[in-house]
């Protein structure tokens, strides 16, 4: 369906993580015209699905949720999910021609009440990629609970049409007769806040990840310690035992040149040391051990929080992991190089935790037809004044906010996303027209 | 009149109800008098439950609510902003803090918790009961700001709130700008100098006419508060006139007869009374140095441009906000750490840059050739006895880049990485593995073992037990030996201290939220940039400047304020002047004043922050706190701790 209608704002902010919304909420309360656009079914990004975040221990939904809601309120917001982009084109000085594509989500947002009568009733269960694949969902859903949106979608790849959903729902909000939208847009500048995609240790064979049951991912490990966790305990995936014995495998995929990561993903270190001091909180018993190569505990906080855990009795030993190998009883085999030993050590643990890095997401740079979005060696957005102006892009009135630009923690995606509204601002002030 | 109240009690999914029975809590109350609604919420900050609350307090005509959550830092705005959406008056919503106060201070007992939080909601909905509809102040807003610190940072906030179209005054106590920038050489990841950086900004900085650049400028009063703060600077003056030329400045430097270390240099050469920054400082003029010059008159014969009875100036400004980008000292050794100041060719990494500065072909010092350098990390940083726990970040990146640079620069060098864990965070990850490639040394001990220097024979040694290669133990013979020194908090925190800007564990300069709030502090109006607020580097101080620009412009951009109108008010019937709630004022917010003859004490109202400070020491009662009158407090205290 071809909208003819060409709409008209001030910025468009491509991501609705934490760094878009934090240079989106900025421009709006200038008086500017935001359309923010996200490709998930919720604004909110990575964050909203993280447990507590380091170095305070704050709890991420806290702190996300009320800044989520803010945008979703802003007169001068409008949100667009399930959409992206297709083509940016550079007509002029403050001018842009974007087309958008919004995806049909089969349900009437405004109508919805979130009330999950569809997800009852809805016959298909699938895995849940926003448990990252823990649990399973049902074809008609609410993406999680504290979405924003809070509103049912319909997964019509895996919908057998059977219209259950359409029957139970209360507002008649359900309609299959949604189409494909394409949108055509104006907009002065462009925000390019796209985030980061998380490394898929399937590329490493040597670790098992999706072979051994017990082997996670860190963002799993997130996922069951946050608030909406999908087992509402600490549970190993295998045999739903409680684990006792749990080893942290940092670097994977990153400092890894062999899977084509040369760089360091800055988050890792922090966020291990993070979930092994929660996972003492929720499994008193539990031994953790951290596999290192360097703990890069560098930021405001950082280093008194790696000595915390330190003296929480968390082990760290300093080695990389080499293979892991599976029992019969699920537990897993690390053969480790322990550097400060100088040997080869073999240790069992009954869960292991693959730290994953931070991969760039590199969705939005096709969409730039006429001006190319320089990307850097490691295919990050180019930061063209990286000194001076750290939210500039090579294309004049498109700036970058938080990882899109490389690995960054959350105090400094917030920075980098209110340096990327201060630069449009600017840019925008200059429009003379 | 009896309100109805509406009371929400939030699981904070499971932060409060793994320990508080939130259930417990909601049917405790909900019989309450005037409770209309009591419910329990998984997030009540959640937009879902925002709506849902905003359709209650409709559907209900609510005219109070409460919700027990988290601490009012986090959230009191938030739900003040429901209720007004709903058409209450934001006043009448009352927040109970049984997170921080109850769930994460009690989590050993659950029952003990659960009955606190019970108290605490009952205290909440007393204080409700009571709550009276109030008006935000309502003040003008100075559409300028203060940007203290001409470093990078300041420089390029200053440029922003410029160029956004605020009115900027930026204070330099130095006589140049550029800060520790200017002092460095080629920049990692983009080899552009620290100094054309400080062109580019400075450049920048003099195209915006809406910019006044005060050096030798230090704020020496303030008051008022956010919307409109009155500072006084005092200007120190250079001695020497602007139209002064190149030439005859030269002769009178020629002829001054003191000579001091340089700072620029960090001591590594000396400079005289008269004295350029560097080169091609900004703004381009000599300044003398008062505290070294004899006043010998040597100068002045040789240059008719120098001018001593150029006086001590003042300059009162009127600002909206202020940023504060004050940066950092590098640490300064203590005497015979690692052999600094007893080894002679110990020095630091900062004295180090300007060492290479200076050396053209053959890297020298004190007269002789250097090719093995030790370099030790941490210096100041990661102590295991000392004050500074934290880590200073930016070290390991500007050592190896400064070791790459240097071995590139002097083909003979041989460099060795006394380290506690290289931490080249993110893509400076490849200047890492470029210093590995090219041959230099690694080795590694942690906080308890630190290397030791030590000098014999006219040799110094350094020695180490090399955790990376199981714990051996390691000796070399350095021709220097330069010491990673991290970044600590300026030394002279006057302007903190004048503005009261809280510091952090680490004295660095404390945001109120790291995640929420990173750039404002807790004094209103005032936002902080770049080191001041913790190490960091270029980057990532410009991110922070430009973040807080975007903060302080956004403070005063309307050219009004809305004000919390919790304030003190004195009755002047009772008030019988004794002076003691001004003394008790940490705001200066009173003042005397005549009423009908008799003396009295008044309250400022967009100066006073409702501390409370004053309340206590009132002999005669004659001061209440607006929405925290005594007859509220009373009823909260009964609520909390009922009768037996």
């Amino acid at each position: 369906m071809e909208k003819r209608e060409r709409l008209v704002y001030d910025v468009l902010v491509v991501g609705g993580g934490i760094a878009g919304c934090e240079s989106a909420l900025n421009l709006a309360k200038l008086g500017y015209k935001v359309l923010l656009i996200e490709k998930e079914l919720s604004i909110g990004g990575k964050m909203i699905l993280l447990s507590k975040v380091f170095p305070t221990l704050d709890c991420a939904a806290c702190i996300t949720t009320p800044k989520v809601s803010e945008i979703a309120r802003h007169p001068n917001i409008t949100i667009y999910t399930s959409t992206r982009s297709s083509s940016i084109i550079r007509k002029d000085d403050h001018n842009f021609e974007v087309r958008l594509v919004r995806k049909p989500r089969y349900v009437h947002i405004d109508d919805c009440t979130g009330c999950q009568l569809c997800e009852e009733a809805c016959p298909v269960s699938i895995t849940d990629e926003y448990q990252y694949g823990m649990v399973g969902r049902k074809a008609a859903y609410v993406p999680f609970s504290i979405a924003s949106p809070r509103a049912a979608a319909i997964d019509i790849e895996n919908c057998t049409l059977c219209g259950a959903c359409e029957r139970v729902c209360p507002t008649n909000c359900i309609d299959f007769t949604m189409e494909e939208e394409h949108l055509l847009l104006s907009v002065k500048s462009v925000v390019v806040a796209t985030g980061f995609e998380l490394f898929d240790p399937v590329k490493i064979p040597r670790y098992g990840f999706g072979k051994f049951k017990n082997v996670l991912t860190s963002m799993q490990m997130e996922r069951q310690l946050a608030p909406t966790r999908p087992f509402n305990t600490i549970l190993r995936p295998g045999d739903g035992k409680m684990p006792d014995n749990i080893a942290y495998v940092l670097c994977t995929g990153s400092r890894d040149k062999s899977v084509g990561n040369p760089i360091c993903s800055q988050i890792c270190c922090m966020y291990s040391i993070k979930q092994a001091q929660l996972l003492m909180g929720a499994l008193p018993m539990a031994d953790i051990t951290i596999y290192y190569l360097h703990i890069r505990a560098f930021g405001k906080g950082f280093n008194e929080f790696y000595a915390q855990a330190q003296d929480m009795d968390v082990q760290f030993i300093k080695g990389k992991v080499g293979n892991i190998t599976e029992k019969e009883n699920g537990n897993l085999l690390l053969r480790v190089e322990n550097i400060e030993k100088g040997t080869i050590m073999e240790a069992e643990h009954d869960m292991v935790v693959l730290s994953v890095g931070i991969l760039p997401n590199m969705d939005l740079s096709e969409s730039f037809k006429n001006e190319a979005l320089t990307l850097d060696p490691f295919n990050f957005v180019d930061q063209a004044d990286m000194m001076a102006s750290p939210a500039k892009t090579s294309i004049d009135g498109v700036f970058v906010a938080g990882t899109a630009s490389g690995p960054m923690d959350i105090p400094d995606s917030i920075l980098s996303g209110g340096a990327a509204s201060a630069e449009a601002t600017s840019y925008l002030r200059r429009d003379t027209k | 009149m009896n309100k109805k109240i509406g009371v929400y009690v939030c699981h904070c999914g499971g932060n409060i109800s793994d320990y508080v029975d939130v259930e417990k809590v909601r049917t405790a109350i909900e019989n309450d008098e005037g409770i209309c609604l009591a419910k329990t919420t998984m997030f009540a900050c959640a937009d879902s439950n925002q709506k849902e609350m905003v359709d209650d307090i409709l559907a209900q005509k609510l005219d109070g609510v409460v919700v027990a959550s988290c601490s009012p830092m986090l959230h009191l705005i938030t739900f003040r902003a429901v209720v007004e959406r709903a058409g209450l008056n934001k006043y009448n919503y009352v927040h109970a803090n049984i997170r921080e106060q109850v769930s994460w201070a009690h989590s050993d007992n659950k029952a003990g918790a659960t009955d606190k939080a019970i108290r605490i909601v009952k205290a909440a909905i007393a204080k409700v009961r009571e709550a009276e509809s109030l008006e935000p102040l309502k003040i003008k807003a100075t559409k300028a700001v203060a940007v203290i610190g001409g470093g990078v940072a300041g420089l390029r906030a200053a440029i922003e709130l410029a160029e956004a179209g605020s009115d900027v005054y930026l204070i330099e106590k130095e006589h140049f700008v550029g800060g520790r920038v200017s002092q460095w050489d080629t920049l990692c990841m983009t080899d552009e100098t620290g100094k054309e950086l400080v062109t580019r900004l400075y450049n920048e900085l003099m195209k915006h006419r809406n910019i006044t650049l005060y050096t030798g400028a230090e704020v020496v009063k303030h008051s008022g508060s956010v919307g409109n703060f009155k500072l006084e600077l005092t200007l120190r003056p250079r001695y020497i006139r602007f139209n002064c030329t190149e030439e005859e400045l030269q002769k009178a430097i020629d002829v001054c007869p003191v000579e001091v270390p340089d700072e620029f240099n960090f001591g590594i050469t000396r400079r005289k009374a008269i004295y350029h920054n560097y080169p091609s400082e900004y703004p381009h003029l000599p300044a003398i140095d008062m505290n070294n010059c004899t006043r010998c008159g040597k100068c002045e014969k040789v240059c008719s441009h120098i001018d001593f009875s150029q006086k001590i100036k003042q300059v009162d400004l009127t600002v909206g906000s202020i940023l504060l980008a004050t940066g950092f000292d590098p640490y300064e050794p203590s005497e015979g750490e690692f052999g600094y100041g007893t080894i002679k060719n110990v020095v630091t990494l900062q004295q180090f840059k300007r060492i290479v500065h200076y050396c053209d072909n053959n890297l020298v010092y004190n007269g002789k050739k250097i090719e093995n350098i030790a370099y030790i990390y941490c210096v100041g940083s990661r102590q295991l006895d000392g004050e500074n726990k934290y880590c200073s970040r930016y070290c390991c990146t500007s050592n190896i880049y400064t070791a790459i640079t240097v071995k590139k620069k002097y083909k003979t060098i041989h460099n060795y990485h006394f380290n506690r864990g290289i931490r080249t965070y993110g893509k400076q990850e490849v200047l890492y593995e470029e210093s590995s490639k090219l041959g230099d040394i690694y080795l590694q001990s942690f906080e308890d073992d630190p290397p030791v220097v030590t000098y014999q024979d006219g040799k110094t040694m350094v020695k180490i037990n090399d955790i990376l290669t199981g714990h051996k133990s390691l000796e070399m013979v350095a021709d220097l030996v330069v010491l990673v020194t991290g970044m600590v908090p300026r030394k002279d925190n006057a302007t903190g201290e004048l503005l009261k800007i809280p510091r952090g564990r680490d004295k660095f300069f404390n945001e109120i939220h790291m995640k929420l709030r990173p750039v404002e502090t807790v004094i209103d109006g005032v936002t902080i940039a770049g080191a001041s607020q913790g190490p960091k580097n270029i980057m990532e101080s410009m991110n922070s400047a430009l973040a807080a620009a975007a903060k302080s412009f956004s403070l005063i951009n309307s050219g009004e304020l809305a004000l919390e109108p919790i304030v003190a008010k004195v009755d002047k019937q009772i008030c019988e002047w004794c002076g003691k709630c001004e003394a008790a004022c940490p705001y200066n917010a009173f003042s005397k004043l005549d009423v009908e003859g008799k003396t009295v004490a008044q309250v400022n109202k967009s100066i006073c922050k409702g501390c409370g400070m004053c309340l206590p020491v009132c002999p005669v009662d004659a001061i209440e706190l607006t929405a925290y009158s005594n007859k509220e407090i009373e009823h909260m205290i009964d609520a909390l701790i009922p009768n037996p």
